[in-house]
């Protein structure tokens, strides 16, 4: 391919990495959060679906461009074709940390049981950003060995992060029925850790499509 | 009209073109960019090649064409009778769909022209344009010990560079290409569709292409053409993402043609 398919290619994977990097921080904000227990600072993530749309858009129109123009095969379709489907992950994605975010900061109060809450939280937030950072490494890594290994981590966060919210899923349906009373705020707090859940298989998605793009065979998605 | 910040290097307007009395243009209008690379597309017999010949005066050996309107290059127009027409092809130079190097060595195809408009004089500045016009061409490297060699015993991809190479060796400020690649295989048409778009950091290059992707890639701005008519005229991204016109749409996108 020519030195403009090269650049235009080059760009959106740039523009793709950006997007990734915008919901990886604001995991990393809502996770420094938890760990101090300031969770008041869950408000500063600034994350919007509207904001991540309008660059998604922008990443759409200059993939649809480049097929028009360039006519890619292989490869170099494969790619495209992924980023496509990857912009949208990328939108959910960033949602559903801006969704935890705020569910999260609403509901909890001291009235609950917050070392159970927190116990549980750190570990499923930390998993949830580890497979997206793992899966969005991906859009860079060339070697067929390199790729499959990281795919494979991401696969095994996200199993961690399903085991997370069923044993806190199981550990707050007992706090419920102990306290009926906060029942609300506490299927709140599930609703919100669910969120972490949904992010880790975004994060397989997002690595099924790179593995895709970059290795070939049939294109997946979770 | 195009909307943009370019600068015009050619204007033509209201242009009509005969051969006898089959009218092959019909009242062509457009400005070609400087520095551009201008795509002109549409079926066989559209009238494309017959416009492209109509900038360097190239109908004019063509004893029935008869043309009105103007085409007018730095504000002058090239079919006014105070303009000698080997002018004209001297600022604006063309490569053929077939590689057509002279039966001389390397070195003689792209010494020709300079040395016989005067360029330059046969010794250190002949050999000085000619190395430069082949790297440019992104010949050089390949022929640089074979200099005496026949132009003709080049590969096809080769031979199309060396004429490349003879082209801007008399300073055009246009190229102009007639379906350059048609007779190439892909590697060496990718060699060509690099240096065009090396190319036009120089010049103002116009290219007819039967290659509607190769259009895609390497042009602008991207011109339509349909029984002699200008259809569509716009960035080549508008007309191959969002044509205005259906009958580009539909040409585009193979339904006819």
């Amino acid at each position: 391919m020519l030195k403009p398919y090269e650049t235009k290619l080059k760009n959106i994977k740039e523009e793709i990495s950006k997007i990734g990097a915008d919901v990886i921080d604001s995991l990393e904000l809502s996770l420094n959060s938890l760990t101090n227990k300031d969770i008041g600072q869950l408000k500063n993530i600034e994350i919007t679906e509207k904001k991540l749309l309008i660059k998604s858009n922008e990443i759409d129109n200059m993939i649809v461009t480049t097929l028009a123009l360039y006519s890619p095969e292989a490869k170099d379709l494969r790619q495209l074709v992924s980023y496509l489907k990857i912009t949208n992950e990328l939108v959910r994605t960033g949602s559903n940390a801006k969704d935890f975010a705020k569910k999260f900061r609403k509901s909890y109060s001291d009235d609950l049981n917050t070392s159970i809450i927190i116990e549980y939280a750190i570990p499923l937030l930390k998993s949830s950003l580890l497979s997206l950072q793992t899966s969005i490494s991906i859009i860079d890594e060339t070697d067929a060995k390199q790729i499959e290994e990281r795919y494979h981590r991401v696969i095994v966060e996200e199993s961690k992060t399903d085991d997370l919210y069923l044993m806190v899923e199981k550990n707050i349906l007992k706090l419920i029925t102990k306290n009926l009373d906060l029942s609300k705020e506490y299927f709140d707090i599930l609703s919100a850790l669910r969120r972490l859940e949904k992010i880790a298989d975004r994060a397989v998605s997002i690595a099924n499509l790179l593995q895709f793009a970059q290795v070939g065979g049939d294109m997946v998605q979770s | 009209m195009i909307k943009n910040d370019n600068k015009s290097k050619i204007d033509v307007k209201n242009l009509n073109l005969f051969y006898g009395t089959n009218q092959a243009l019909f009242d062509i209008t457009a400005s070609l960019y400087e520095n551009k690379i201008t795509a002109l597309i549409g079926p066989s017999g559209c009238g494309k090649s017959t416009f492209l010949r109509c900038i360097n005066r190239m109908n004019d050996l063509i004893p029935i064409v008869k043309i009105n309107g103007e085409i007018i290059i730095d504000n002058k127009n090239i079919y006014d009778k105070d303009v000698d027409e080997v002018s004209v092809r001297k600022r604006i130079g063309m490569v053929f769909q077939q590689p057509n190097p002279f039966p001389k060595s390397i070195y003689d195809n792209v010494a020709y022209a300079p040395l016989k408009h005067g360029i330059v004089k046969k010794g250190k500045d002949c050999d000085e344009l000619v190395e430069s016009s082949l790297i440019k061409s992104g010949l050089w490297n390949e022929v640089k010990d074979k200099l005496n060699n026949p132009g003709t015993s080049l590969s096809g991809g080769q031979q199309q560079r060396l004429c490349i190479a003879r082209t801007i060796a008399i300073k055009p400020e246009v190229i102009l290409m007639d379906e350059p690649t048609s007779a190439l295989d892909p590697i060496s048409t990718e060699k060509i569709e690099a240096l065009m778009l090396e190319l036009k950091q120089d010049y103002t290059i116009i290219t007819v292409t039967h290659n509607m992707q190769q259009a895609a890639r390497v042009a602008d701005y991207t011109a339509f053409f349909h029984l002699g008519k200008l259809i569509e005229y716009d960035e080549t991204e508008t007309i191959f993402v969002n044509p205005h016109n259906k009958k580009t749409e539909d040409y585009i996108t193979g339904r006819f043609g």
